[in-house]
């Protein structure tokens, strides 16, 4: 219902100020009075709080407010409410918070936390998931039994904080078959940071009974409950407003410094700042998790998956988090690509004393696609059959079943491959490059989806001509409020989009929105949003239509006017049509809400997933040509290609913008970017000087084609188009490497030490004793039972 | 102590202890919140400002040294608030995404234009070494500054 397209060249109108350094970040916020706040954590990953005084510390200089433990009663979590906002009795990880201070100055709230007196009893650590799993493992929760649970139907035990298992067809069967190879491949991947420039960050205040949360988010409404609950008040308590965001990629989608910011405001009765330092952002970000992979495969000679089972471990850290979230998606993401059989993975978020993970761009997707990926090569290799054929053979296409029984819409994978052909360069490449470097090439491919869920917005038509878009949508520098939305609300009423305002995000002002992440931003608040604008676009119509003489139905909304469909330059511009609304009927304004399909799978396959099935498929295929220096283990990257699924492009070059950063993003996590833990249980890199991400000189020019057309139930045929470019980034890189040295890549981040060793044969093959050798015995209870 | 510095053409007298870091004075004092202190180590760039013409770390730079000399930083690029070739050519390309490093983004391209003219998308990249970009891979930064270059 729209008389233009939505498909613009609209350039986003925050650039301007973002280039003169006017755009004030929530870390540019300064309010009169404001105190500044500082967090005390713990320096040790693990121990019991024999005492915690504060006494001192409060008589120090400047010191308006302390608060601790005792000031937040509640838990919260995802599945379960096991994370408190202090440490209470028990520290768990190197970095926990203990208590928080505000002072007249940042130095004299630091000043002032030198003077809190503690004092800790060591209690063992256990800082990786072989010592979590381990028989006679120190309990990381001892009291688990008690957490309150908010999903039922995980599996819980010990340090396993949640296990989700999908099982789909007789697998025992598949393995059993006389005529199939049977593969095996491990893999090991590390965490890695968001490094977002603007740190995580607060100004809170207490006005009229209610706090004002103005922070730096991706999840305004997760901000409002999440905050609610640890502080022990009604949601309705807390409004949380949203300035323009320096980056998220995940990073914000959880809760962070906010809490304490708030109720530093409510004892002090000023306003609060808190901003995390850049050490505490590198030591206690909410990383993408670590994980630990086994995945085996029963494959005939021509070809056919009959049969695939998988165990995936996951790193929570501390507390269970977005990790118990994501153990769903093993089952769409080392589950995806590709027509199987039968099929059984179990994925376990795994607890340890170390800083808690959290959720990164496309989060899980991108190691399980590296996994995949590899494992699908090592298949390939296996069965000698040509990689690229195997994967044209298997890919999912129209009517095919995923892994959780719900059937996949339309052939796009397969054309998608056929379009990377021809980006390819046809010539035959050379084994090796003329300075002796090793060549390697690799295509993959990847499945990825939209996190759909609900979304409402509201557009106010004013009468000047330009319309109002209200929700709870954020920049987060991704553009789809700045872009995506705009057109869409101009395209339904035919004016510039230029002309549509979009008020920033405030929880008093517009309805419940689940948060700006998972590709969801263009898909669920676009289409809430293009259902708001259709509402006013009824409404206008039928003021003009009085006005004009004529049919609604005759009538089109294009370039700022609404006139008779065929004769332009007739009828009324909008402007008119809507002064006229508002003295007539009143001002108009329309709303809008939007929520996933729901899209069916097959009963009892799965067990402790959030989701059965994926709304919006994603899909993306990306190829890679590499040079490996066999003196050094220097990986440079020669091409890098992309033909991505986005249903519809509504703004062609922002999406390249988005693939061009995600890609380069993932190729600092395929490379460079390694976190370590140390053995104090503390995060090794605390700067930039020690986690080294992508410099411009690292980088190429991504060959991007943009895939229209698969079936979408987004509004316009939409897919969420800037979390999916990291996705199989690290996969085709580690298949690139794998082609070119003959070893076989079994952990990214691929530094050159690590390629070294490969190349020199100095690495052992990936041993992981912590997953049984059964499937069935890493389980904590049988698929399909309830505990 | 009482010092005193010339930023963006003001001149302007202020307390602090001569070690404040000068990105802190032109946040706290001048209240120029362009100038971002992200990593706080000399290497992300995302505070770099011009000290006399020099791109200048300003996280690392006492404020005391500032004294005597001429600061601009990116509040002071766009005279009269007219974006100026670089700024409009990273306007143009839709460069921008979240924004944060693209004010020590544009004082580097900004000096590079002037201090080479003939600069090539190498020494594009180059120059761009000490500014860290997380959102946008660089690729149109790059395009954006070389096309202004090749406008000028």
């Amino acid at each position: 219902m729209a008389d233009v397209s939505a498909t613009m060249d609209f350039r986003r109108c925050d650039a301007g100020d973002k280039l003169r350094g006017h755009t004030r970040y929530t870390v540019d916020r300064y309010l009169p009075g404001m105190l500044h706040a500082a967090v005390l954590r713990a320096t040790v990953p693990s121990g019991r709080i024999v005492c915690l005084d504060t006494a001192k510390a409060a008589r120090m200089p400047g010191v308006r407010a302390v608060v601790t433990a005792a000031d937040a009663p509640g838990k919260i979590g995802i599945g379960i409410a096991d994370h408190p906002l202090f440490a209470r009795d028990v520290i768990r990880y190197d970095g926990e918070p203990l208590a928080a201070i505000a002072a007249d100055t940042f130095a004299q709230a630091q000043a002032a936390l030198a003077a809190i007196e503690v004092e800790i009893a060591p209690v063992t650590a256990v800082l990786t998931m072989a010592e979590a799993l381990a028989p006679d493992a120190t309990l990381v929760h001892p009291g688990w039994r008690d957490h309150e649970i908010l999903l039922e139907g995980g599996a819980r035990e010990g340090n396993v904080a949640w296990e989700a298992t999908v099982v789909r067809g007789d697998v025992d069967g598949a393995f059993a078959r006389p005529d199939v190879e049977i593969i095996e491949s491990a893999f090991r991947v590390g965490r890695q940071n968001h490094v977002a420039f603007e740190p995580r960050a607060v100004v809170a205040s207490y006005e009229d009974g209610r706090f004002h949360i103005e922070t730096s988010t991706q999840v305004p409404w997760g901000i409002r409950n999440a905050t609610a609950r640890l502080l022990g008040v009604a949601a309705s308590q807390v409004r949380v407003t949203v300035p323009p965001v320096g980056g998220g990629f995940g990073l914000k989608f959880d809760l962070a410094v906010e809490p304490f910011a708030a109720l530093l405001a409510r004892a002090s009765g000023r306003p609060v700042r808190l901003v995390n330092s850049r050490e505490e952002e590198m030591l206690t970000c909410l990383f993408r998790e670590n994980a630990e992979i086994r995945i085996r495969s029963a494959v005939t000679r021509e070809g056919e998956i009959v049969g695939r089972e998988a165990v995936v471990l996951m790193d929570c850290g501390a507390y269970g988090g977005e990790q118990i979230f994501l153990t769903t998606m093993t089952a769409h993401t080392l589950g995806g690509n590709y027509r199987l059989g039968a099929v059984r993975m179990v994925s376990r978020a795994v607890y340890t004393n170390t800083a808690p993970n959290g959720a990164f761009r496309c989060c899980n997707g991108v190691y399980n696609t590296f996994a995949l990926e590899r494992h699908t090569d090592e298949i390939a290799a296996r069965i000698g059959m040509d990689p690229l054929a195997f994967r044209r053979r298997n890919v999912l296409g129209d009517g095919d079943l995923g892994a959780t029984g719900q059937v996949f819409e339309g052939d796009v994978l397969g054309p998608m491959l056929a379009r990377m052909d021809t980006l390819r360069d046809a010539a035959t490449p050379p084994r090796k490059l003329a300075d002796g470097r090793l060549f390697g090439r690799a295509t993959t491919v990847g499945t990825w989806f939209v996190f759909v869920g609900p979304s409402a917005a509201t557009v106010n038509m004013n009468a000047d001509g330009t319309a109002t878009l209200v929700t709870s949508g954020v920049e987060i520098g991704s553009g789809s409020m700045m872009q995506s939305l705009p057109q869409i609300v101009a395209s339904t009423l035919g004016i510039d989009p230029e002309k549509v305002i979009v008020r920033a995000a405030d929880t008093d002002a517009a309805g419940y929105d689940v948060g700006v992440g998972g590709g969801r931003t263009t898909v669920s608040l676009g289409a809430a949003s293009l259902s708001a604008a259709q509402e006013v676009r009824t409404k206008l119509l039928k003021v003009a239509s009085d006005m004009i003489e004529a049919a609604p139905e005759d009538l089109a909304m294009r370039q700022g006017r609404i006139e008779i469909a065929g004769a332009p330059g007739s009828g009324r511009t909008v402007a008119e049509v809507a002064t006229r609304a508002q003295a007539q009927i009143g001002p108009v304004s329309g709303t809008g809400a939007f929520t996933g399909a729901g899209v069916p799978a097959m009963p009892g396959c799965v067990a402790g997933h959030f989701i059965d099935a994926i709304d919006i498929p994603v899909f993306a295929v990306h190829d890679c040509e590499v040079a490996v220096d066999g003196e050094t283990g220097h990986v440079e990257v020669l091409n890098y290609r992309v033909v991505q699924d986005v249903g519809r492009a509504l703004n062609p070059r922002a999406i390249q913008g988005q693939i061009q950063g995600g890609v380069v993003q993932g190729l600092g996590y395929a490379l460079h970017e390694e976190v370590t833990i140390g053995t104090n249980g503390r995060v090794n890199q605390s700067g930039f000087e020690t986690y080294r991400v992508p410099l411009a000189l690292d980088v190429v020019p991504v060959e991007i084609s943009l895939y229209e057309g698969a079936p979408s139930i987004g509004p316009l045929g939409t897919k969420g188009a800037g979390e999916v470019p990291i996705l199989n980034v690290g996969a085709a890189i580690a298949c690139a490497v794998a082609n070119a040295t003959g070893k076989r890549v079994q952990e990214l981040p691929l530094t050159p030490p690590r390629v070294l060793e490969l190349l020199l044969d100095q690495k052992p093959d990936l041993s992981l004793p912590h997953i049984a050798e059964d499937w069935a015995d890493n389980l904590v209870r049988p698929h399909g039972t309830t505990g | 102590m009482a010092l005193t510095l010339n930023v963006n053409g003001d001149r302007r007298g202020f307390t602090a202890d001569p070690v404040t870091p000068l990105v802190d004075v032109l946040r706290e004092q001048f209240h120029l919140t362009g100038v971002k202190p992200v990593c706080r180590e000399g290497f992300c760039g995302a505070c770099m400002v011009l000290v006399d013409d020099r791109p200048t770390l300003s996280c690392l730079m006492p404020a005391a040294l500032a004294q005597d000399c001429e600061v601009r930083t990116v509040e002071g690029l766009a005279a009269n608030g007219t974006l100026n070739p670089i700024q409009q050519a990273l306007e143009a390309c839709d460069a921008v995404q979240c924004g944060m490093c693209f004010p020590g983004m544009v004082v580097t391209l900004t000096h590079l234009m002037k201090a080479t003219p003939g600069a090539t998308r190498d020494d594009v990249r180059s120059a761009l070494t000490g500014n860290i970009c997380r959102c946008t891979g660089y690729e149109s930064i790059v395009e954006a500054a070389v096309r202004a270059l090749a406008a000028t």
